[in-house]
């Protein structure tokens, strides 16, 4: 960010237009209408939450209660519990959706606090994932389009568009066989799932080290699958930038090679990135369903599908305002972020 | 700007480093935690199942996993043995039944102690079933073993009355998990609903069992260490974990890698690549449950009230009873479960030996029978090769599969290709468990391929037949009930409200045996066969497996904990001593230094591969320019 003001990305630079009557600045009403666009989706996914997982099939008691001892009578005493008129469902739902005392039908524990438990082991897989996708995507697609055509632009190419084109499955089940199970007579060097050790304490040293051990092989395999996007995307719009004029004015100043990419560059390719960065931030609370079932990670990718079959409404529904309030926030924060990158934006 | 160069390398090498030796420390943690020593033999049993606990807490759990944990921890008055699944003491010694049938009395064993050390009486007992009998939430795991009792007393410290409405033969085996009352009365009735019931390793949870829950991560692992209070003393495996696999083919592998020692409900593919693996011991238990295609008899309300869009055709029992001519059971038992079962009979299990009945006269698989007997109902084969009736109403069927279960297509076509083979056409059509439970409900359907978990008491098997529990409707919503068949006979609920009363276990046998043909005849359900449970375990480590029941019976998920209490740690036959265990504690020295050496030559790459960019970066733009 220190960078910008080289890169004439100033955006304090064009203070109040003259505009007719305004009651602030454009800065100020660009936040602001943002924010309110924000909290608008946010109030159509409240709603739209609640008449979605009302459509899905099911019947949860009998489902959750088939072949188990279950006294008939108790079964339709739950079954009414949870077919309350849909009048009064609807308004004990708007009153707080994000109340603390709902229950879910499956775990009988407050639906917050059963995601709760299941929130951490997500964040902690991608949002590391994401980072590391990030920096070292970032860096791939930068040296790639910098030298274009070159062996090292060759093989990170050829290597990304091969990583992207898998599926992160597939990648990580390879993986967990060749480095958790061990191949050709090689041990299994990493844990075939879970993401600790039974008996080791986590918040000692030996269980961080242990859970970043469990951690290595999901965490490789999803930063592989998005490195790999980030680094052709940057790559590609690096190489955009890379015709524009300015650049020749800067190299004409007599500028090095690499401040003329560090200042100028780069900071201008990087938008499409960061859109992109972001928006895949927004997703990082819903987890990686996948990876988290290929190495039986307990994360809220995982919790989502438990929940839908039943269905377990209340779960599901907290699930969704979680997913969406994730999305809408991130998508904000990229929006003002891009507006501070980007003066353009603004207006 | 060099400075900031070095900055993001010299953090990049941080970042690897960091890396490489966490690799390194963990594994060596790993190594630490796995073998202690060469030759001590193991005392953690970690068994990997598929699913997690739903809850802890004794009424709200259902999971197959959660009951395990109740039975290690709680275990009830009477028990169904390991060997035939009769009935043997538990915390009760001796039980009598009053000569009028009005009361059971129970003699507690006397001495008994919960893992905290207090004392565990018949006053516990009576709190426990109390507490199911004037609870509301309470119900929900046990009501129906509480339905007739009136009054539940503990006259002294090990004696229990219990008195009934009516003569009660589940009385001598409920099973509802006895809680020590100085836990449980801390918990009020809206608590209860809420109350998680996790052992925390300060805070293990109390029981009676041979082991009580000491931690549980959501979604990873239950731990379970043994209980130094419990009545047949100190336990040779002093922890038993339960580790959680989403993924079925890892369980599998892991288990291959000794990463567990126990893997339950193994996919049939994955168990066979077990299979003669050395160390390894597969186990083909026969189930305790069965698949049927079923059919609607004729969807109606308990009242009688006719519900749904099923074809009516499927009301007459000759028509169901030709098509279960045309089911080649053995076929499906071969293709579907390569091999692994045996073909279906009636809705009691064979391993139920005591309540299972062989019909007298089975439907063998023989199409060309089925067709006479279709032909002679009057279902004459139509133009275009689909039977019709009288009236011209073609045999053509919707068949209902399960999604969620991978075998239930295969059941299905093989289904299919029964039936059309004899002049029915079938329409197959895939839905999830949750959408099937309520199209079942409403009645909307004509056939389905589904099955049930049968309990070794067959009450609750046979009352999913009955007239009574058909769907019922409540505030204008019809609600499914238990019965998915809609099979109403008033001279099967006769049977079964005489088998409910009878406290003969001989002459109630009988009943069972009668209602079971009579379901078996009247075809509400084609049972297609019983699917093996696939079990595996490291028979290099721990050996004493209780199987239940002693014939190709399941070694866990058992109606009691008999293996827990037997297993112990396999001692080789003392030759050299220990060599399988000091083999694999050497196997784990080339794992770390495998880690460690893989992670730093990936660094030096990286590094090396940076420095040439760097030094090569000038040159190589000025031949662009």
């Amino acid at each position: 960010m220190a960078l910008m003001p080289e890169a004439g990305l100033d955006i304090t630079a064009p203070e109040t237009s003259p505009a007719s009557g305004s009651w602030a600045s454009p800065g100020v009403r660009y936040v602001v209408r943002r924010i309110l666009a924000a909290v608008a989706t946010l109030i159509f996914v409240v709603l739209f939450n609640f008449f979605l997982f009302r459509m899905l099939p099911g019947d949860p008691v009998k489902l959750y209660t088939r072949g188990r001892n279950v006294d008939p009578e108790q079964v339709r005493k739950l079954t009414a519990a949870l077919n309350r008129p849909l009048g009064q469902q609807f308004l004990d739902y708007i009153r707080n959706p994000f109340a603390a005392n709902v229950d879910s039908v499956k775990y009988s524990q407050p639906v917050w606090s059963v995601i709760g438990e299941r929130v951490w082991p997500t964040l902690l897989l991608v949002g590391v994932a994401t980072l590391i996708a990030t920096v070292v995507g970032v860096w791939l697609g930068i040296r790639s389009a910098w030298n274009r055509g070159e062996r090292f632009d060759r093989i990170s190419t050829n290597t990304t568009l091969v990583l992207y084109s898998m599926p992160e499955f597939w990648l990580g089940m390879i993986l967990l066989i060749v480095l958790g199970v061990g191949v050709f007579g090689l041990p299994g060097l990493f844990p075939t799932g879970g993401l600790s050790t039974p008996g080791v304490d986590t918040s000692s040293l030996r269980g961080w080290l242990d859970v970043a051990w469990h951690l290595f092989l999901p965490v490789t395999t999803l930063a592989i699958v998005y490195l790999a996007e980030y680094s052709l995307v940057m790559r590609a719009s690096l190489i955009d930038e890379m015709g524009q004029d300015y650049l020749q004015t800067a190299r004409a100043k007599g500028l090095m090679d690499k401040l003329v990419r560090r200042r100028h560059a780069v900071p201008n390719a990087l938008l499409p990135t960061m859109t992109l960065i972001f928006l895949n931030l927004g997703f990082v609370v819903g987890g990686a369903i996948t990876i988290e079932y290929v190495f039986s990670i307990p994360g809220l990718g995982g919790l989502t599908v438990d929940a839908l079959s039943g269905p377990d409404v209340p779960l599901l529904q907290a699930l969704f305002l979680l997913f969406s309030a994730a999305v809408i926030l991130a998508n904000l924060i990229a929006d003002l972020l891009y507006a501070r990158l980007d003066p353009r934006v603004r207006t | 700007m060099r400075a900031r160069i070095d900055l993001s390398r010299a953090a990049l090498l941080a970042g690897a480093a960091t890396l490489t030796l966490s690799a390194a420390f963990t594994g060596a943690a790993h190594a630490d935690s796995a073998s202690p020593t060469p030759s001590a033999p193991p005392s953690v049993l970690t068994i990997g199942v598929t699913q997690d606990i739903d809850s802890a807490n004794p009424f709200t759990g259902l999971s197959s996993v959660a009951y395990e944990v109740f039975q290690m921890q709680y275990p009830t008055l009477t028990q169904y043995a390991a060997s035939d699944f009769s009935i043997v003491p538990g915390v009760a010694d001796s039980w009598q039944e009053s000569p009028d049938h009005t009361t059971w009395t129970f003699k507690v064993h006397p001495g008994l102690k919960w893992s905290d050390g207090q004392p565990m009486t018949a006053k516990d007992v009576a709190y426990t079933f109390n507490r199911i009998l004037n609870g509301e939430y309470e119900k929900t795991n046990y009501g129906s073993y509480v339905a007739n009792m009136t009054k539940v007393e503990a006259t002294d410290d090990t004696t229990v009355v219990f008195t009934v409405s009516k003569p009660t033969p589940v009385m001598d085996h409920l099973y509802v998990f006895i809680l020590p009352e100085h836990i449980w009365s801390k918990i009020d009735e809206k608590a209860v609903t809420n109350y998680k019931n996790e052992g925390t390793p300060t805070d293990p949870t109390v029981g009676s069992g041979p082991y009580t829950m000491v931690e549980r991560k959501v979604g990873q692992f239950i731990r379970m260490k043994a209980n130094p209070n419990w009545r047949d003393g100190q336990r040779a495996v002093g922890e038993i974990d339960f580790k959680i696999f989403q993924n079925a083919d890892a369980m599998g592998q892991a288990l291959k890698k000794g990463e567990i020692d126990f893997a339950e409900g193994l996919e049939t593919t994955v168990w066979n690549s077990l299979k003669g693996v050395e160390g390894i011991t597969t186990v083909a238990a026969t189930p305790a449950s069965f698949s049927e295609l079923a059919f609607n008899t004729g969807a109606a309300l308990a009242d009688g009230k006719p519900i749904g869009d099923g074809n009516p055709l499927l009301k007459d029992k000759a028509l169901r009873q030709a098509l279960a001519y045309s089911i080649d059971k053995q076929t499906m038992v071969a293709k579907v479960l390569g091999g692994q079962g045996t073909p279906g009979s009636t809705v009691i299990p064979p391993l139920y030996n005591q309540w299972h009945v062989d019909p007298a006269t089975p439907f063998a698989y023989d199409p060309a029978k089925a067709q006479s007997l279709l032909d002679a109902a009057g279902y004459k084969v139509g133009s275009d090769g689909v039977r019709v009736d009288s009236k011209g109403d073609r045999l053509s069927f919707r068949l209902l599969f399960r999604t969620d279960n991978p075998l239930s297509p295969k059941a299905a076509e093989f289904l299919k290709g029964y039936l059309q083979a004899v002049g029915v056409e079938v329409t197959l059509k895939g839905v999830s468990e949750d959408a099937l439970t309520e199209t079942i409900g409403q009645g909307n359907f004509d056939m389905f391929e589904w099955g049930w978990g049968v309990e070794p008491d067959p009450n609750y098997m046979l009352s999913t037949f009955k007239c009574e529990n058909r769907s019922y409707v409540e505030s204008g919503t019809v609600y499914a009930n238990l019965s998915d068949s809609f099979y109403c006979d008033p001279a099967y609920d006769a049977l079964f409200d005489q088998q409910s009363q009878e406290t003969d276990q001989a002459k109630r046998a009988d009943i069972v045996k009668q209602m079971q043909q009579k379901l078996y005849d009247d075809v509400p359900y084609i049972v297609t066969y019983y699917a093996n449970n696939h079990e595996a375990y490291r028979s290099d480590r721990f050996q004493g497996f209780v199987p239940q029941p002693a014939k190709d019976g399941t070694l866990i998920y058992q109606w009691g904990s008999w293996s827990y209490q037997a297993v112990t740690p396999y001692v080789a036959p003392t030759t050299p001593d220990g060599a399988s265990t000091a083999d694999q504690s050497s196997s784990k020295t080339p794992l770390i230094v495998g880690a460690v050496v893989g992670v730093v030559v990936v660094v030096l790459a990286f590094v090396f591969l940076m420095r040439r960019r760097t030094a090569g970066a000038g040159v190589a733009s000025d031949d662009k320019e």
